[in-house]
């Protein structure tokens, strides 16, 4: 075969987001000798949901500030009563190890007079949101580039290798040199990411989302392929954004104190949760967002305007200096202050989003997959609202579990058939006979997801867009790529609509109406506690992907 | 078009299309950054901030402007 190179390794880490790097770093401190692969889409040190920014980690038990139960605990009302607390208790008891280790790297997390951390709430309860300055993913980079890593910037991960029933490694191939590499591998990690690009923005550019466009469910599409199972996909997340922008700041604004007000200057939240007000489960916030825009009592924005000079300073450096700076520029071009001005707040297009919401890969307390040896981390590994720290946690615990393990490199993988199953399917995106752009394509199965997929849903309108869709799994192997960086686009709306798919599926399969807005069906419009206080778990199957409870 | 990359200050080091996550960004024949994808674009600016001599100014898609 020609443009193939085969190379094994011990750990293979696929995506250098903030989890995959924490990974690496981890198994080069636990064991020195252990040969580590990283392969990236982009390169490391700007890549993944993190790669510009972040101005807080928003999960963190600070001995004395809050426990591992209290962190469960706002677990379980953020997740609807649905969440199996394994991994969030790990990422609970490991959060403060994380930060005590960040700080020494060199990242500054400011303190008060008294000299502890500036701990503020945005869970329903407790106080586990510590802010945070820094560069946060060049250091960590740094780290991986200073550790025996080999790192393999520019790399698109494109199928899971197995033996026999156990992941044995992953090809890939180079953007740059159109080489497919294959790494032989006994423990493979999957952190690339969720998936921003299912529903359609109202911005009007198909990168233009609320999460990191490049991230677009490509873990999932191969490691179901491969054989793990995915939870959590009926949790068609959207987040409340700065109209047009479609920048973040929900937290920072939330846990300084904004408060969400209507066009009237009404801080509606009073209305639909007393007690937690703009600190409300985020599927509830969702739904009274867009209940004020619906009943005419729109634009809705935050409002900062009584808060004191010094709180609006910090919120100004959170978002301006660390999680996105250019939102300063924007606000800038707008003429938007927020002394005197609201911030415009829509909701965005749906997504879906392991450590933001509750879809991804069904994982034990490792992050080990249902696929023995194959583990995931960060947004693709199912660990309810994790965010960043979740990411971090788990990726280090992935990396002291294969490294515990010490397995031996694969013998006999099946190679051969995916190899050459991957260059039939380049060779037929390069010939491209369906002649539509990818853009289209992604467009078309976008725009569905916003009429079907997306809340309030129905069993019609879930069937129609399964329905709608089946044609596009068969149109999708012939998308034409002009050159590999469309064959990396072409391989990320496979992912998408599979995504997508995938949302469709366990949203009807959960016929009760759950986690506020994000999973309001208007068939069964009620929660329903003797039926379905359970996980859906989506099993790959002969005939396609099987949906079950994971408490019958 | 999302930026503006002032072509006189331009030193041509690359280090916005290294590190552009998007893959963006590329050089051309005269070795100056371009645009060769800008509907891949996240305005998320690590192209400007990757810039050793300022020399990139980010506009922002004509439909969020």
């Amino acid at each position: 075969m020609e443009n193939v190179e085969i190379l094994s390794t011990d750990f293979l880490i696929l995506g250098g987001g903030a989890a995959g790097c924490m990974a690496a770093i981890k198994a080069a401190e636990a064991a020195p000798s252990l040969d580590v692969v990283l392969m990236e889409k982009a390169e490391i040190s700007r890549s993944g949901a993190a790669g510009r920014g972040m101005d807080a980690l928003n999960n963190v038990v600070i001995p004395g500030v809050g426990t591992v139960d209290e962190y469960v605990e706002a677990l379980e009302i953020v997740a609807d009563g649905v969440l199996e607390p394994t991994i969030s208790r790990v990422i609970a008891e490991r959060s403060f190890g994380v930060l005590r280790k960040l700080e020494e790297w060199g990242l500054e997390f400011p303190r008060d007079s008294k000299g502890g951390y500036i701990v503020g709430s945005f869970h329903p309860k407790g106080r586990f949101l510590v802010e945070m300055r820094g560069e946060l993913k060049k250091l960590l980079a740094k780290r991986v580039t200073a550790s025996r890593t080999k790192v393999y910037n520019r790399h698109v991960a494109l199928a899971i290798l197995k033996e026999g029933d156990h992941a044995a490694g992953a090809v890939g191939l180079d953007l740059r040199q159109g080489v497919l590499r294959a790494f032989l591998a006994p423990a493979v990690l999957l952190a690339t990411g969720g998936a921003a690009r299912i529903g359609l923005p109202n911005t009007g550019y198909l990168h233009g989302t609320f999460d990191c466009p490049w991230c677009s469910g490509e873990a999932w599409k191969m490691g179901f392929e491969a054989g793990a199972a995915l939870t959590g996909f009926e949790y068609t997340a959207t987040s409340s954004m700065t109209k047009d922008f479609n920048g973040p700041g929900l937290s920072t604004f939330i846990r300084h104190g904004a408060w969400l007000v209507n066009g009237l200057g009404e801080r509606f939240m009073e209305r639909y949760d007393p007690v937690a007000l703009e600190r409300a489960p985020a599927g509830l916030r969702a739904q009274a967002m867009l209940q004020e825009i619906r009943s005419g009592r729109g634009p809705i924005g935050f409002s900062c305007s009584h808060l004191p000079e010094e709180t609006i300073r910090i919120i100004e450096e959170g978002i301006f200096e660390t999680e996105r700076p250019t939102m300063r520029d924007y606000f800038m071009k707008k003429g938007l202050d927020l002394r005197r001005d609201p911030v415009e707040v829509v909701m965005s297009e749906v997504y879906l989003c392991g450590g933001h919401g509750l879809a991804g890969f069904v994982g034990d307390a490792f992050g080990e997959t249902t696929l023995k040896g194959l583990y995931a981390a960060g947004d693709c590994l199912a660990n309810p609202y994790g965010f960043l720290v979740g990411a971090m946690v788990m990726g280090e615990a992935a990396a002291q579990r294969v490294v515990s393990l010490k397995e031996n490199r694969p013998q006999n993988p099946n190679l051969k058939e995916t190899l050459e199953a991957l260059q039939e399917a380049l060779i037929r995106h390069k010939r491209g006979a369906l002649g539509v752009s990818v853009k289209e394509f992604e467009y078309k199965f976008r725009r569905l997801v916003n009429e079907y997929v997306a809340p309030p849903k129905t069993k019609l309108k879930l069937t129609r867009f399964l329905r709608e869709t089946e044609g596009m799994l068969a149109d999708q192997e012939d998308l034409p790529a002009e050159d590999f960086h469309q064959l990396m686009k072409v391989m990320e709306a496979k992912a998408g609509l599979f995504s997508a798919r995938m949302a469709a599926l366990a949203s009807l399969y959960r016929t009760e109406s759950r986690f506020g807005l994000y999973h309001q069906r208007l068939d069964f419009p009620q929660k329903d506690d003797l039926n379905w206080k359970t996980r859906v778990i989506l099993s790959p199957g002969p005939e396609g992907a099987v949906a079950r409870k994971e408490k019958p | 078009m999302n930026l503006l990359i002032d072509e006189k200050t331009c030193i041509r080091c690359g280090a916005c299309v290294e590190h552009c996550p998007g893959d963006v960004l590329y050089l051309d024949e005269k070795g100056l950054p371009f645009e060769k994808y800008p509907d891949d674009c996240w305005y998320c600016g690590v192209c400007q901030a990757e810039c050793p001599v300022e020399c990139i100014e980010l506009l922002f898609p004509y439909l969020i402007r």
